[in-house]
């Protein structure tokens, strides 16, 4: 009798089990009301613009189901005209749907040294998709505090690298230096690389941002910059340095190489030491290797 | 090398004030080469070092999957930046243990400053007959006197390397405070100096220091002398067979017994106040 009730017990469980394990495990949709994508989801709808450019018509449902927006209607950037908007939409124009919502931030974003070169038409420059998406597009916004979203902060300096640390781009601007890779060597870059993505609370470590601003971000020249001057660049250090001084922040070498010109004596340092280590261990190595090579001959057998 | 056996003539070191031989349990007789100071003072420094550079390293190649695996198992940089700076002051106490035993043996103990710890011509000569063996144009290999010029280098590379290291370490530490007494490169300097002498000093004791002290055939697995503070008379013969014949030397101008066949004498401990006119050996 009891064994019956045991056998029905596991059958029951694994009945369960199976049933659990066969639940949709993405059961998040995104809105569409008016079944766009039935024909916006398929991969190879174009269209021919006025200027005969052929443009991608499709928007990819995996991604737009995680998004950020994924509840908001198609309709809600589109219009609930959406056939007749004039395309193709220019990064100005998107930026100015994302502004629809996000006015602070698009009125921030407009008086940046990106927004200024967006109002003047510059295509090159970031705008709300290419920090908050990415794939760069507006259909796939991930939020900030999501750990793949490209603002979370462990990921902020790997999104600005996508420009800033593409030379021909940056030459293009007269920005010579390597921001990406000196803010990797730094301490600050290094301890960033080295927090745990999960924990926010490891992420408290300077990255682009926090020296440079977000949606308000200045070309460093500009006086108003939190980086301009020694004095603004000393009030930026001491957000996280107590105390930190004008002689703190003239420590730092300009995401610049040390040069013969720029910090000689780290650069002589660098020099130095490079030498010293590189001498050292060389003669360290040999020494092992003829210590060994010496015993090694020793064993050989003396009949040859 | 290294065998266990016990030879005839190894009384005659017995003699000697200097060098104490004790018969052990096997009936293999030990040279006293450190004292328990000295032990201890490098148990801190092999632990020290060892956390230092193992949770300093990371951040040097912190680009590299092992880093952040090894980081990620720490909890997060906070956790080995806290490691790295209690390591990084038993080390340093460790250092001012040594300078300050060294004051306390030489003034107070009136024991003879130990000269033999000083870079010397013979040291030169040892190397260039040592560079003449490995190269093959001699059969025998330089005898050595107390240290080797390997043991000073290691030994002098702490002088050099300590300064650098924990000078650096405390800007890097205190980079505010430091701003405010330093010029500016003096940061980055101390970066570029703390980050580059670590791997020069890691570079050396785990290729040259672990070679002779552990898989050096004389001493593989483990040359334990610097932990039991005891050499096996043998091998100490052959290591340091300059400061031996010495040893046995002076013993002889003090006419101590002929080798005597019996134990030593009572005076010759460790820790008895050197004769004056004795060689470098024993405790320094």
């Amino acid at each position: 009798m009891r064994i019956w009730l045991i056998g029905i017990a596991v059958l029951g469980a694994a009945v369960a089990t199976l049933l659990l394990l066969s639940l949709p495990q993405n059961t998040a949709y995104a809105i569409d009301q008016k079944d766009c994508l039935r024909c916006h989801g398929v991969a190879d709808l174009t269209m021919r613009t006025s200027s005969g450019a052929e443009i991608s018509l499709y928007v990819n449902k995996t991604g737009l189901d995680v998004s950020a927006h994924r509840y908001v209607d198609c309709t809600s950037c589109h219009t609930t005209k959406p056939h007749e908007v004039p395309t193709p939409l220019t990064k100005l124009s998107l930026a100015a749907r994302c502004g629809t919502c996000h006015q602070y931030e698009y009125k921030l974003h407009l008086q940046s040294v990106h927004g200024q070169q967006l109002l003047q038409g510059n295509q090159d420059v970031a705008t709300c998709v290419d920090c908050h998406s990415p794939q760069v597009n507006p259909h796939s916004i991930v939020r900030v505090l999501e750990v793949n979203a490209p603002a979370y902060k462990k990921n902020i300096s790997q999104t600005c690298g996508r420009c800033h640390d593409n030379p021909r781009l940056m030459s293009r601007y007269g920005i010579l230096e390597k921001v990406y890779e000196s803010y990797m060597r730094s301490f600050h870059g290094k301890a960033t690389k080295l927090s745990q993505s999960s924990d926010i609370s490891q992420l408290d470590k300077a990255t682009c941002t926090n020296c440079h601003g977000t949606h308000d971000i200045q070309n460093p020249a500009d006086p108003n910059a939190p980086v301009a001057g020694l004095e603004n660049l000393a009030r930026t250090c001491e957000q996280c340095h107590p105390g930190a001084g004008v002689n703190f922040a003239d420590s730092f070498l300009g995401h610049k190489e040390a040069t013969p010109e720029n910090f000689p004596v780290v650069h002589y340092a660098e020099r130095f030491f490079t030498f010293l280590t590189a001498s050292v261990v060389a003669l360290g190595v040999s020494l092992v290797l003829v210590e060994t090579g010496k015993w090694a001959i020793s064993r050989r057998p003396k009949g040859k | 090398m290294g065998d266990q056996q016990a030879p005839e003539r190894q009384v005659d070191m017995a003699a000697t004030a200097q060098v104490q031989a004790r018969p052990a349990a096997d009936q293999q007789e030990y040279v006293v080469r450190f004292d328990i100071h000295q032990r201890l003072q490098h148990i801190l420094m092999m632990s020290s070092f060892l956390v230092l550079a193992f949770t300093g390293l990371p951040l040097k190649f912190s680009d590299s999957a092992v880093s952040q695996w090894w980081i990620g198992l720490w909890g997060g940089v906070e956790s080995t930046r806290f490691a790295h700076r209690i390591a990084a002051f038993v080390m340093v106490g460790d250092c001012l243990y040594h300078i300050l035993y060294l004051a306390y043996t030489t003034a107070v103990l009136k024991r003879p400053f130990p000269f033999q710890m000083l870079p010397s011509p013979l040291d030169l000569r040892s190397l260039l007959q040592d560079i003449r063996f490995y190269v093959g144009l001699t059969k025998t290999r330089a005898q050595y006197a107390r240290f080797n010029y390997r043991e000073k280098f290691d030994y002098w590379a702490i002088f050099w390397g300590m300064p650098v290291m924990a000078g650096s370490g405390f800007i890097l530490m205190y980079p505010v405070l430091a701003s405010q007494y330093l010029p500016n490169w003096a940061i980055p300097t101390a970066l570029v100096a703390h980050s580059d002498e670590a791997v020069l000093a890691v570079g050396w004791i785990f290729v040259v220091h672990i070679f002779f002290a552990h898989l050096a055939p004389s001493v593989f697995p483990m040359n334990k002398s610097i932990f039991t503070g005891k050499v096996p008379r043998q091998r100490y013969m052959e290591e340091h067979s300059l400061e031996f014949a010495q040893a046995v030397e002076t013993s002889e101008e003090q006419e101590m017994p002929e080798p005597p066949s019996e134990t030593p004498p009572p005076q010759a401990t460790a820790d008895s106040p050197k004769q004056s006119g004795a060689p470098e050996v024993s405790q320094k």
